[in-house]
C-alpha cells in the first residue's frame, strides 16, 4: 500500500517564516535533479503562485508549465475531509455528517482539523507511488506542530472521553440519545441554552464516533508517514517563531518525531557582525562613510542579534542548524527560488538524498 | 484611538501585534488613563512586554496606571456562567462543567464568545478607561468577532443568546469599540491585511479605528549610484540591503490605507523594551 520510493520532506515553523516559499524552491531544486516531484503547498502567496506559473491549485496536482517533473497541489481542506467521510462513513451517515452545522464548524475552524486534512492529503500522495520527492508545506496553526499532532488528535475528538462519558462505554442506538437530557445537570445545560444544543451536539458525535475505527487505524498509518518523512523546521530569529520551533524538541518526543533540519531563514551574514567595527576602507568622501557606518552598525547590531538567538538555540536543543540569507524580495522566478536553496548546501544534500 | 473604551489588536502572526498591543497600554497610561491590558489566547505575549511575568485572570496592577490579565479557559467558562448567565450555585458543578465544557469544544462560537466577552464585561465594569486586547491572529480573528452572530445562528433563545447579543453591540458600537490591526510592509502581511479589511467590509462586526505598519525602515541618505564607488564589503551589501528594502516596503505601503506607521528596531532588545520604544512613537496620536 505505501510506496518506500517517495521521499518525503515536511517542512514546517510558525506563519510567516518562508515556510511556503522554501518548499516549493525544494521541489524545484529535486526536479532539476531529474526527480518527479510535487510540492503540496498551503496557501501559496500570489507572488510565489506567480513564479510556478501555476493558476488556481487544488488538492490534484498540476504540472509547472515549462518545469519538466515539477508539479504543485494546495491542500483543499473541505474537499479532503469529504474524502475521509465518505471513506471512513455509511453513505447515510456521511451524507448527514457533511450538512451538520457542526460539521462544518469544526472542519472550518479546528486548528486540528486543517492539519489532518492536510495529513491525510500527504498520505495519499504517498501512497500513490508516482513520486519520487514529495515536499509538503505545513499548515500554521501550533506554529507547524498541529500537523504532526492532527492523527492521533483527530482520533482523540471522534473517540473522546466526554463522549464516552455522554453516551455511555457502549455506542447507543440513537434512541438513547433521547435520555441524555433527561440527567438533571445536562437537562440545566439545557435551559440555559436555551434549546435542544446538546442533543445535537451528542448526535453529531455519535456519527463521528462510527468512524472511529477506520479514523484510528488510518490515523496510525499517517504517523508511521509521518516518521519516515525528514522534517525541516524554518524559523527565523525572531522571538515568536523561534518559541514555536522550540515545541519542535519539547512537545513532540512522544510522536517520535524529530526534526532532521532547524533552517533560520532571513540570517545576516555573520561576518557583518565584527565589521560594524572595523574603520570603513576605500570610501574618500567623508559622508557618505558615516552614513555607511551608521547603517552597517545597526545591520551589525541585527547581524548579532541573530547569531545570539541561533547560538542559544542550538546550545539548548544540540542541533546544528543551516541558514538560508535574508532577501530584501522575496525570490519571483523559478530561478532565484532554486538559488535560495542552492545558498545552503546542507538543504541541497537533503533534497539530493532521497533521488 | 485614546477616545476609545475597547481597543482590539490584531494582525498577521508575527507581525509583533502584541508590542503594538503593549505599546498602546504604555501611552494610554503616561496620557493619565486606567487600562486593563489583556491576553486573550497567549499568555506570554502582552504580559512580556510589560514585563509581568506572572500574569493572572484577576486583574494585577503591573505598573502605574497599568493592570494585566491573562484569560484561563476554566476560569472565564465559571465567571460565565455565574455572573453572566446567573446560573446558581449548585452542587456538584462538576457534571454541568463537564456538559459545557464539551460545548465549548464542539459548538462553534462558544469558546469565542466566552474568550471575546471578558473584555466586554470589563468595559462594562466601568472600572477602566481604556480595555487594550492582545487579541487572536487575523486567521482567527473573524470568528471571534463573529463569535454573537454564531451563536444566534445557533441558540434559538434563552441568557447564552441574550448575552451574546449584548456583546456584539458593544464590540459594534464605534463610540465605546474599535479595532487596531498591525501588519508590517511585506507582502503577506499586507495582502492578508487588505483580505481581512474586505471581509470587514462585508459583515462589519466593527469598526477598523487603525492600521498600524510596524518595522518600517527609515529610508537611507545615499543614492543607489553613489555606491558603485564603494568597494565589494559588508558596508556596501549592508547598503543595498537597506536601499532594496525601503523599495520593497514602499510599495507595500502604499497599498495600505493611510495609519500610523512604527519603525524596525534593530539589534537585541527586551520585549519590555520594544513596547517602551514603541510607545514614544504613538505620542502624537490622537
Amino acid at each position: 500500500m505505501t510506496s518506500p520510493r517517495t521521499r518525503t520532506i515536511v517542512v514546517t515553523g510558525a506563519g510567516g517564516v518562508g515556510k511556503t516559499t522554501l518548499s516549493a524552491a525544494m521541489a524545484i531544486v529535486a526536479a532539476d535533479e531529474g526527480a518527479r516531484s510535487l510540492v503540496l503547498t498551503v496557501d501559496p502567496a500570489r507572488r510565489l503562485a506567480d513564479a510556478l506559473g501555476v493558476g488556481p491549485l487544488g488538492n490534484e496536482p498540476v504540472e509547472v508549465s515549462g518545469h519538466p517533473g515539477l508539479w504543485a497541489a494546495m491542500l483543499d481542506v473541505t474537499a479532503s475531509w469529504e474524502s475521509v467521510i465518505h471513506h471512513y462513513a455509511e453513505p447515510d451517515v456521511a451524507d448527514r455528517l457533511l450538512e451538520n452545522p457542526f460539521f462544518r464548524a469544526i472542519a472550518d475552524r479546528f486548528p486540528a482539523a486543517q492539519a489532518f486534512a492536510a495529513s491525510e492529503e500527504m498520505a495519499q500522495l504517498i501512497e500513490s507511488g508516482v513520486w519520487d520527492v514529495l515536499i509538503v508545506d505545513t499548515p500554521p496553526s501550533g506554529g507547524g506542530i498541529d500537523f504532526f499532532l492532527a492523527p492521533r488528535r483527530t482520533g482523540d475528538l471522534v473517540g473522546g472521553k466526554l463522549l464516552l462519558w455522554l453516551t455511555g462505554a457502549r455506542l447507543p442506538a440513537r434512541r438513547a440519545l433521547y435520555r441524555i437530557t433527561a440527567r438533571p445537570m445536562l437537562r440545566l445545560a439545557d435551559t440555559v441554552l436555551g434549546g435542544p444544543l446538546l442533543e445535537e451536539i451528542a448526535e453529531f458525535l455519535l456519527d463521528l464516533r462510527t468512524m472511529y475505527d477506520g479514523l484510528r487505524t488510518r490515523a496510525r498509518t499517517i504517523e508511521r508517514h509521518l516518521r519516515r518523512a525528514a522534517t525541516i523546521v524554518v524559523t527565523t530569529s525572531d522571538p515568536t517563531p523561534l518559541r514555536e520551533a522550540r515545541r519542535f524538541f519539547e512537545e513532540l518526543t512522544d510522536v517520535e518525531v524529530i526534526p532532521e533540519l532547524v533552517l533560520f531563514n532571513r540570517a545576516l551574514p555573520a561576518e557583518w557582525v565584527t565589521a560594524a567595527d572595523r574603520p570603513i576602507r576605500g570610501v574618500p568622501d567623508a559622508e557618505l562613510r558615516s552614513v555607511l557606518k551608521m547603517n552597517l552598525r545597526r545591520w551589525g547590531a541585527e547581524a548579532a542579534r541573530q547569531q545570539a538567538a541561533r547560538r542559544e538555540f542550538s546550545n539548548r536543543y544540540r542541533v546544528d542548524p543551516a541558514t538560508v540569507p535574508w532577501l530584501p524580495t522575496p525570490p519571483a522566478t523559478m530561478a532565484e527560488l532554486g538559488a535560495l536553496v542552492r545558498q545552503s548546501a546542507r538543504l541541497v544534500d537533503l533534497v539530493r538524498r532521497g533521488i | 484611538m485614546f477616545d476609545k473604551r475597547l481597543l482590539i489588536v490584531s494582525g498577521k502572526g508575527g507581525v509583533g501585534k502584541s508590542a503594538v498591543a503593549g505599546a498602546i497600554a504604555i501611552e494610554a497610561a503616561r496620557r493619565g488613563l486606567q487600562v486593563l491590558a489583556m491576553g486573550l489566547t497567549d499568555p506570554v505575549g502582552i504580559a512580556g512586554h510589560l514585563a509581568a511575568p506572572h500574569a493572572r485572570y484577576e486583574p494585577l496592577q503591573v505598573r502605574p496606571g497599568i493592570s494585566l490579565v491573562v484569560i484561563d479557559r476554566a476560569r472565564a467558562l465559571d465567571e460565565y456562567l455565574k455572573l453572566q448567565l446567573r446560573v446558581p450555585k449548585m452542587a456538584p458543578t462538576g457534571q454541568l462543567t463537564r456538559a459545557l465544557n464539551l460545548l465549548v469544544d464542539t459548538a462553534p462560537g462558544v469558546r469565542e464568545i466566552i474568550s471575546i466577552g471578558k473584555p466586554v464585561y470589563e468595559v462594562w465594569k466601568d472600572r477602566w478607561d481604556l480595555v487594550v486586547v492582545d487579541a487572536p491572529a487575523l486567521g482567527q480573528l473573524r470568528s471571534y468577532l463573529r463569535a454573537p452572530e454564531t451563536i444566534a445562528g445557533l441558540v434559538p433563545a434563552g441568557a447564552v443568546r441574550e448575552q451574546a447579543a449584548s456583546i456584539g453591540r458593544t464590540i459594534a458600537d464605534p463610540a465605546v469599540a474599535g479595532l487596531v490591526l498591525v501588519t508590517t510592509p511585506a507582502e503577506l502581511p499586507v495582502v492578508e491585511t487588505l483580505e481581512s479589511l474586505h471581509d470587514l467590509e462585508v459583515d462589519a462586526p466593527i469598526e477598523v479605528t487603525r492600521i498600524i505598519a510596524n518595522r518600517v525602515l527609515d529610508p537611507l541618505d545615499v543614492e543607489r549610484d553613489r555606491l558603485a564607488q564603494v568597494p565589494d564589503g559588508p558596508a556596501r551589501s549592508a547598503a543595498l540591503l537597506h536601499l532594496d528594502m525601503v523599495e520593497d516596503q514602499h510599495r507595500w505601503l502604499a497599498r495600505l490605507p493611510a495609519g500610523i506607521r512604527l519603525p524596525f528596531l534593530f539589534g537585541t532588545l527586551t520585549p519590555e523594551e520594544v513596547a517602551a520604544r514603541l510607545s514614544e512613537e504613538l505620542g502624537a496620536e490622537r
